[in-house]
């Protein structure tokens, strides 16, 4: 067993960091007030250097690394901008990767390759009005028509809504079947007639990420638009979300990393009482504190990662990874807030809006509580 | 055309230095380590070079210890053919003759067109490297260059003088470019090229096999000048404390001339 990265992985990461600090962070605060997705710098950037398709085979277009320097990336990417972070998970764990694991030949030559480069762009709309950690209880359906199936219904908080262009979704094709097994999952483009968009989300955080409502009003899609077997959709749900949640628990470690670099900077510089507020005992405990759990919450994404690498079981630990490193990301930020006092509260400071990112990553791609519901199940099989 | 690109790898200089116990040079444990980044405005000419000629073969260059490595397989994502890594753990002992002498036995028989070379390290910042390559390989030299143009084997380079003046030199190849800040702008190796940067030859030869002159200087010792005593404390009206203001950065600066 080995802790330390290999020659491409620390690359990796010093490339992506660079990158970031150089060309994203300048703008993150101002996206953010914005509410302002820059598709050029937080997507088409990100395809230049072959972030896009990191994960998949170069015959797919994509770079032939591995699930770490996956993680690596989106870490590094959160801890400036947790909105371009999240941009590249949605794009690459929940839609690329549910086309590379259960699509055809003909759906991955047509889709995942314009996906990895990073030509096109991808989200996955699972959540419903009704049907959120419940997704077996999913509303939209899709009827067989002819030689195509006929999608009605709509999904909501779909992460990249609006920008991206192909949408895995997630719909009901046997009423009579029993919850989890009558779902089905497509692949369908922007712009087929019959599928709109719906209202904007206003957040409270990651703002600078469009998050929209996605709407099939008689959109009719063709046979080969479904993705994997008929009546498997949940499956493909289920395994997308294990892989999703290490590009959120790597999310959320970066965004805790960010915050964390935040406070010890204004800890050495800010004196109060003659001395910088780091000589005391008060703040150095929690800098302490913080750090420790940001690596044991990295450490936890890094396994996850690996044995997603290695082919092996990883739902538990993507799982045990993901409530790790987003508790660890609200409690750090809100630290951070607390050690930079009346400027952390501020805007003037990131450290705010770190601590406003931080709170989606116990929320989406599976709740804390959900999280725990799927390592408890496992644990008393 | 065959093109030598000479790096160093240098500690990130937000580092916190420390003078080592024998005095001479910096410690290294804990730091921080990354392309010297001049070395990486060398890398980016040639690479950028090879894609305008449509053709070309670049070997880069590095002496050290096995981490040197690591900044070379940043210069062959980045474009480079090839890596020679001069192995060398007593590389911060040797003093700039000594590491010119290294650079040009080994490129000596090996008819490379153009070489490239940062102006100076961030950390040893002698300049000299270069320069003594290309005597030493009997080429001319063309220092501190902030725009390069090929045509045939001849360059056009444009120099950065002191006090804004630029200089223009002709020279024909083989020959040797010190590359100063402002030439290109280093691009982030993709993805992509990281991972096929380790199916690239890197070779590893011996500083033994290479270096076979004394040295003719040394470093008696390193350290960190005396901190000097507090600011200066202007005093007056506000109008008068602006004036002096100004007149001090005209005068002890470059903000304002």
């Amino acid at each position: 067993m080995k802790f330390e990265l290999s020659e491409e992985q620390s690359l990796i990461r010093d490339t992506v960091r660079e990158f970031a600090e150089s060309e994203i962070g300048p703008s993150a605060a101002q996206r953010d007030e914005e509410e302002r997705f820059d598709r050029a710098l937080m997507f088409d950037s990100l395809a230049e250097l072959g972030l896009t398709g990191i994960v998949f085979p170069e015959e797919y277009g994509g770079a032939g690394a591995d699930y770490l320097s996956y993680a690596i990336a989106v870490e590094e990417l959160s801890r400036v901008c947790a909105s371009t972070g999240v941009t590249l998970s949605a794009h690459l764990s929940l839609c690329a990767n549910p086309i590379y694991l259960f699509g055809s030949e003909s759906q991955k030559q047509q889709y995942l390759t314009a996906l990895a480069a990073g030509e096109k762009m991808g989200a996955f709309g699972l959540t419903e009005p009704s049907a959120g950690s419940d997704a077996g209880s999913t509303k939209t359906t899709a009827v067989k028509n002819g030689d195509g199936w006929l999608l009605n219904g709509s999904k909501i908080f779909i992460t990249n809504g609006g920008e991206a262009e192909t949408y895995v979704v997630l719909a009901r094709t046997d009423k009579d079947a029993k919850k989890h097994h009558g779902i089905s999952a497509f692949i369908i483009d922007k712009g087929t007639e019959g599928f709109t968009f719906g209202k904007k989300e206003q957040k409270l955080g990651i703002r600078s990420s469009p998050t929209m409502e996605i709407i099939f009003e008689n959109c009719l899609i063709p046979a080969e638009n479904l993705l994997g077997e008929e009546g498997e959709g949940f499956k493909v749900a289920m395994k997308t979300l294990d892989g999703g949640r290490i590009g959120i628990a790597s999310q959320a470690v970066g965004i805790a990393q960010g915050a964390l670099e935040q406070a010890i900077n204004y800890a050495k510089e800010r004196k109060q009482f003659d001395k910088p507020i780091a000589a005391f005992q008060g703040i150095s405990f929690q800098l302490a504190d913080m750090a420790t759990q940001i690596e044991a919450s990295r450490l936890m994404v890094y396994n996850a990662a690996y044995r997603a690498s290695a082919g092996l079981s990883y739902s538990q630990a993507s799982a045990m990874a993901k409530l790790m490193a987003s508790e660890t990301a609200m409690k750090v930020t809100t630290q951070a807030v607390q050690i930079l006092g009346g400027y952390g509260y501020s805007r003037e400071y990131p450290v705010e809006r770190m601590m406003r990112d931080a709170k989606i990553t116990e929320i989406y791609e599976g709740t804390s509580e959900i999280q725990r519901l799927v390592i408890g199940a496992a644990l008393t099989r | 055309m065959k093109i030598l690109v000479c790096i160093k790898q240098v500690p990130d200089m937000e580092s916190k230095f420390k003078v080592d116990a024998a005095g001479t040079w910096y410690d290294n444990a804990d730091l921080a380590w990354r392309m010297n980044e001049y070395d990486e405005y060398a890398v980016e000419q040639a690479v950028q070079l090879k894609e305008q000629a449509g053709e070309g073969d670049i070997t880069v260059l590095s002496i050290g210890p096995d981490k040197v490595k690591e900044a070379m397989k940043k210069a062959l994502a980045m474009g480079c053919d090839r890596g020679v890594h001069v192995s060398d753990d007593a590389v911060s002992s040797k003093e700039p003759y000594q590491i010119a002498s290294i650079i040009a036995a080994f490129a000596g028989d090996k008819g490379f067109d153009v070489i490239f070379t940062g102006l100076q390290s961030q950390d040893r910042g002698s300049g000299q490297v270069g320069v003594l390559v290309g005597e030493l390989l009997g080429l001319p030299s063309v220092t501190t260059v902030v725009d390069f143009n090929m045509e045939g084997d001849s360059v056009t380079a444009k120099r950065e003088l002191e006090g804004g003046i630029r200089a223009v030199v002709k020279v024909a190849t083989p020959a040797l470019f010190t590359c100063q800040l402002g030439l290109n702008t280093p691009r982030y190796p993709t993805l992509p090229n990281i991972m096929k940067a380790k199916k690239k030859e890197l070779l590893t030869i011996p500083v033994a096999d290479l270096l076979d002159v004394d040295p003719r200087q040394q470093t008696a010792a390193l350290f960190f000048p005396e901190k000097k005593g507090g600011g200066l404390v202007l005093e007056g009206e506000v109008g008068d404390l602006a004036d002096q203001l100004v007149q001090i950065l005209k005068e002890k600066t470059t903000v304002l001339s």
